[in-house]
C-alpha cells in the first residue's frame, strides 16, 4: 500500500510539473532594483534556485509570517547543504527573493528596513510602478489595493505564494500558506535532485 | 503629506500583543466588548488603523469558521426546519 501512495504520489508531482512548464510562468526579464539601490535583472538569477515572495511591508501579519517562514526553508537547506559536504557537488545556496506589490510605499528604503528582520540573504526588489507590475504579471501574482483610509493609509490584497524558480529562471513550483518549511525544503530538495535543464 | 513608515518588527510584535490580549478578553467575556474597553483602546493605539480594521474582520471570520465546524452550515431557507 505504502508502494501505491508513493506511485500516486509521484504520479500526481509529475503532472503537476507538467502543468507548470506548459504555463511557462516567470518568462521575461524583470528589471527592478533591490533594497542596496542596485538594478537588478532576472537574468542576474540564472544559474541559481530562487524561492520568491510577493508582499508589501505595510502587511499586517501574512508577510512577517510567510518570509519567516522562508528564512527557516533556506536554514533547513542551508544545513542540509553543509551536511553534504564539500566533495558531494553542493549547489549554490538558495536566493530568497522578496517583491513587492507596492511601489507606492516600498522605496528602496523601505524595503531595506523590512528585510533585515529575515533571512540575512533576502534580497527585496522594487521599481517603477510598471516595472513591479509586470513582474508580478509575469507570475500571474493577484494584487489589489484597497481604497486608502482618511490618513491615506490602505491595504494591498494579494495572492500568498512562495514560488520556487530553477536555475533556469522558470517557475518549478509553487507553495501555498498551508505548506510548513518541512514539507517546503523536502520539496526543494527533491526538484534539486532531480532538476533536468531544459534543452537549448 | 509624508506617508507613514511601516511599522518595524517590535511595533508589529506590539501590535499582535495588544491584539492578542484584546481577544482573549473578548473570548472570556463571550464578545462583550464592552468589558474590554481598556485593552480596545490598547490595541487601537499599538496598531495601524488598516490594520485594526484587518484584524476586526479576521475576527469575524475565524468565528464564523468555528460556527461552521461546530454547528454546521445552516441556509437561511432552513430557518423553520425542526
Amino acid at each position: 500500500w505504502l508502494y501505491l501512495k508513493e506511485e500516486k504520489e509521484r504520479r500526481q508531482r509529475a503532472r503537476r510539473q507538467e502543468e507548470l512548464r506548459a504555463l511557462a510562468l516567470g518568462q521575461g526579464d524583470f528589471q527592478l532594483v533591490d533594497h542596496t539601490g542596485r538594478a537588478r535583472r532576472k537574468s542576474d538569477f540564472l544559474g541559481h534556485w530562487v524561492l520568491l515572495y510577493f508582499g508589501f511591508t505595510h502587511c499586517p501579519d501574512v508577510c512577517p509570517e510567510e518570509l519567516e517562514k522562508l528564512g527557516r526553508v533556506v536554514e533547513l537547506l542551508e544545513q542540509e547543504n553543509s551536511q553534504k559536504g564539500a566533495h558531494k557537488g553542493v549547489l549554490p545556496p538558495i536566493q530568497p527573493l522578496f517583491i513587492t506589490v507596492d511601489p507606492e510605499r516600498d522605496s528602496v528604503d523601505a524595503l531595506a528596513r523590512y528585510v533585515r528582520d529575515f533571512h540575512p540573504r533576502l534580497l527585496g526588489l522594487t521599481g517603477s510602478a510598471e516595472a513591479v507590475r509586470a513582474a508580478g504579471r509575469a507570475y500571474r501574482v493577484y494584487a489589489q489595493a484597497g481604497p486608502p483610509d482618511a490618513s491615506g493609509e490602505y491595504l494591498v490584497d494579494h495572492s500568498i505564494i512562495l514560488y520556487l524558480l530553477g536555475p533556469d529562471g522558470l517557475l518549478l513550483d509553487y507553495y501555498g500558506r498551508s505548506k510548513s518549511e518541512e514539507q517546503i525544503a523536502r520539496s526543494v530538495r527533491r526538484h534539486m535532485d532531480t532538476y533536468q535543464p531544459l534543452p537549448m | 503629506a509624508a506617508k507613514m513608515s511601516a511599522p518595524t518588527m517590535e511595533e508589529r510584535k506590539a501590535c499582535w500583543g495588544a491584539r492578542d490580549e484584546f481577544w482573549q478578553c473578548l473570548d472570556r467575556h463571550a464578545d462583550d466588548v464592552s468589558k474590554c474597553e481598556k485593552l480596545r483602546l490598547s490595541f487601537e493605539s499599538r496598531c495601524p488603523q488598516q490594520w485594526v480594521k484587518y484584524f476586526d474582520k479576521r475576527r469575524d471570520f475565524l468565528k464564523y469558521k468555528k460556527k461552521l465546524e461546530t454547528e454546521g452550515y445552516h441556509p437561511p431557507e432552513a430557518a423553520g426546519k425542526s
